[in-house]
């Protein structure tokens, strides 16, 4: 290893990244190991008349206009807005862990599983009662777990479907209502012109699998009494797999990984005529192929047979963290913040966020007409879609490691060497065998 | 040092260890002068690996849903080496990068040694151009080296994929059988520059009556580099294999860029791979920490082994 006394230019970026992994190790752990002995820092005894400071580490742009609406009509409570850039949202655990973290940060939904049982999370329920309704079904269910809250829903990505009218209209399709008349669709396009697919199949692009199994009543985790439920290839997956194995098998999907160029080389020149996916990618969607503007426009997701129920992939949380002295007053900011409707308004005009609070879905920034889109109002679809995501979806401990399990899994179906079946077995032996690794309790 | 008698040329014998300690002076002066590095060594060095070594000894213990219930950190001796060691994704791993490494460093220095012989060579033109041509690509970050290469591997923008195309040759540098080669191109063209600069210093060092009295005794330039040359610069050659071995026990770079293009590279494609996906995306330190020591291991035996090899090999020569 690193104990060899010779060194060389060579091959030193390659020993200092080893080296100050182990650091990180190291650090990471004297770290863990001090989080033991501290902690338990009780609330403070509430004094209303005094001044307090709450740090607040965020990363959706513009919020810091919400945050001076807050500040100047709660001079007592005093926000300290850290604006995270690219990915230092990955910090925050190690910071709760050093004892140096904000009193509150933006995390994402499928993450709070293991913010709470690594003790970075702080249940919040007895400080925002009665505000589940504020919120969208399948956004509040994304933060509670039994009693408990542990965050407040801020944004949400319900799907819609997005197609091409040019490609559409030449080959005389209309919009799928239906998974089925999706397949009926994907084979007569395919027919008529083999080099043009309906969709995409994106092996590492687990929030496109996840939206679709949350609509067909699927959830990954469950909660049974003391126990976690790990259920990867319940009936719901099983639906997905079916549907997506049919579709792979026909070659009616375009196999080609998200966000390459040349993912978007395909889309550009219409190789993908409908992209399945969240409320947050028309925008992603417009930087991207900017040229294909006007020719697009937007269709509900198709539902299965027998449901009306659309698709959701998650979104992120305000969670009020380890360590800090307020949870009362962080947990009523996180709250004012994501379901004030100035606060929100700012959040989805300036932020570019779908909102997790209903009262976010009255924005006017939803409502504009969309030259890209053919003028259509494109959020309409997404707000209809919003109300009808089903809130059975559980998350669970060891999500990043599930979704990069299922990634390689998928990238093996992909390569035909595997079925969506045998990947959700696979998934599921392996989360399995990972959440028993920490001793945790699975049924 | 030594001190030379007037008059008297230097002896090598006057190096001797025995002089050397009876000329030394007071005891303090070297570690004055070697302390910043013990101390840097010692602290960034040393208390990781050992502190490492002490975390992999234990593991986390949650219960129930992990909640409500406090987790223990209990020691459990080598229990997370098993589970390292019978993790067929991680033993995977190292089988990949050896395969690499038999394949690659090969490749690698044979075109390191013949780019430093041309460039020794009396009769090679332009060898201003042709060493910084050759040592250029080491000076472009890996990452960046990575996403280049990304870029010409990828169907679609690729002009080399759709130039084949173009004539009727279809290639896939991201197929499963394929990415492995692909990734070793990248490193071979990063780092064959670096390789050919340290062999070519060595053949400097070399001294040039050899050479003459190797053309006198009627040696082309061939024979000269092969039965001269080379045998001459044994060391350094294999230095560079060390070096290179090393590296490759550590890809990770190039994999991890080029995995964001393809599903053929996995998660714990490199054991490197599987120690940051292990402490990072799992958050398991423990188990992380006995694989990064286990790989440590693994790097320190085969660095070992090469180098015994080469002392062997100085030592008949």
């Amino acid at each position: 290893m690193a104990t060899h006394p010779i060194s060389g230019p060579k091959r030193t970026v390659r020993r200092k990244k080893l080296v100050l992994g182990v650091l990180a190790i190291a650090s990471a752990t004297a770290i863990g190991l001090s989080g033991c002995t501290s902690g338990g820092s009780g609330a403070a005894a509430p004094d209303p008349n005094k001044k307090i400071t709450l740090s607040f580490w965020g990363s959706v742009p513009n919020e810091a206009k919400s945050v001076a609406i807050w500040n100047k009509a709660h001079p007592n409570i005093h926000v300290d807005l850290h604006q995270e850039t690219g990915d230092d949202g990955s910090k925050v655990p190690a910071a709760v862990d050093a004892g140096t973290g904000p009193d509150i940060a933006q995390v994402s939904q499928h993450s709070l599983p293991d913010y709470v049982i690594n003790k970075r999370a702080i249940n919040i329920a007895p400080y925002i009662k009665n505000t589940k309704n504020l919120y969208t079904p399948a956004a509040w269910s994304s933060v509670q777990f039994g009693d408990a809250i542990y965050g407040v829903p801020q944004d949400s990505g319900p799907a819609g479907l997005l197609y091409r009218t040019d490609i559409f209209k030449k080959y005389g399709l209309t919009p799928p209502a239906t998974w089925d008349d999706y397949v009926a669709d994907a084979q007569k396009l395919h027919a008529a012109n083999p080099s043009i697919y309906l969709g995409q199949f994106s092996p590492a692009e687990f929030g496109m699998y996840y939206q679709t199994m949350v609509q067909a009543g699927g959830s990954w985790y469950g909660i049974s009494g003391n126990s976690w439920k790990v259920s990867v290839n319940d009936a719901g997956n099983q639906k997905v797999a079916a549907l997506w194995q049919g579709l792979l098998d026909q070659k009616l999907l375009k196999v080609v990984q998200m966000w390459t160029p040349e993912y978007w080389k395909d889309v550009d020149s219409g190789q993908i005529a409908s992209i399945s996916y969240a409320a947050w990618f028309p925008q992603l969607l417009k930087q991207n192929a900017a040229k294909l503007s006007g020719k697009w426009a937007v269709a509900p997701e198709p539902t299965f047979a027998g449901s009306t129920a659309g698709g959701e992939s998650g979104g992120a949380a305000m969670v009020v963290l380890k360590g800090t002295k307020y949870p009362k007053q962080a947990a009523e900011f996180s709250s004012w913040f994501d379901s004030n409707k100035a606060s929100v308004d700012i959040l989805v005009s300036q932020g570019g966020l779908f909102p997790a609070a209903k009262i976010g879905l009255q924005s006017p920034t939803l409502d504009q007409a969309d030259p890209y889109f053919g003028g259509e109002k494109v959020f309409s679809v997404f707000k209809a879609a919003a109300l009808i995501s089903p809130d059975t979806a559980q998350n669970g401990p060891g999500f990043d490691k599930l979704t990069s399990d299922l990634a390689d899994q998928f990238g093996k179906v992909a390569s035909g060497s595997e079925t969506f079946a045998q990947a959700l077995d696979s998934v599921q032996a392996s989360t399995v065998a990972n959440l028993k690794s920490q001793g945790l309790s699975v049924k | 040092m030594t001190q030379a008698v007037p008059g008297q040329p230097l002896r090598l014998a006057d190096r001797s260890p025995a002089r050397r300690r009876s000329g030394r002076g007071s005891g303090a002066a070297p570690w004055v002068f070697l302390a910043p590095f013990i101390v840097l060594f010692l602290m960034f060095l040393v208390a990781p690996i050992v502190v490492a070594i002490g975390t992999s000894l234990f593991k986390v213990q949650k219960s129930g849903l992990g909640f409500d219930t406090a987790s223990k950190t209990v020691f459990v001796g080598i229990q997370n080496y098993a589970t390292a060691l019978a993790d067929p994704a991680f033993i995977a791993g190292f089988g990949r990068v050896l395969l690499f490494g038999i394949v690659q460093v090969p490749v690698m220095l044979a075109l390191a040694l013949i780019f430093a012989l041309l460039l020794d060579s009396a009769r090679t033109k332009f060898k201003r151009v042709l060493r910084l041509g050759v040592f250029l690509p080491f000076a472009i970050p890996g990452v960046v080296a990575a996403l280049l290469w990304g870029f010409l591997y990828q169907p679609g923008v690729s002009p080399i994929v759709e130039g084949l195309k173009s004539i009727g040759i279809s290639v896939d540098f991201l197929s499963s059988g394929s990415v492995l080669w692909s990734i070793a191109n990248v490193s071979t063209w990063s780092y064959t520059g670096v390789n050919m600069i340290i062999l070519f210093s060595a053949l400097q060092t070399v001294p040039r009556e050899l050479f003459e009295a190797a053309r006198i005794d009627g040696a082309g330039e061939l024979r000269t580099a092969f039965s001269i040359k080379v045998p001459l610069i044994a060391p350094a050659l294999l230095l560079t294999a060390l070096f290179s071995v090393i590296g490759t026990l550590q890809l990770f770079n190039e994999p991890t860029i080029l995995k964001n293009l393809t599903t053929n590279i996995t998660t714990e494609y490199t054991p490197n791979m599987a120690v940051f996906a292990t402490t990072q995306a799992n958050g398991n330190l423990n188990l992380g920490s006995a694989m990064a020591i286990i790989l440590g291991l693994v790097t320190f035996i085969l660095s070992v082994v090469v180098s015994s090899v080469s002392n062997r090999r100085g030592r008949n020569a």
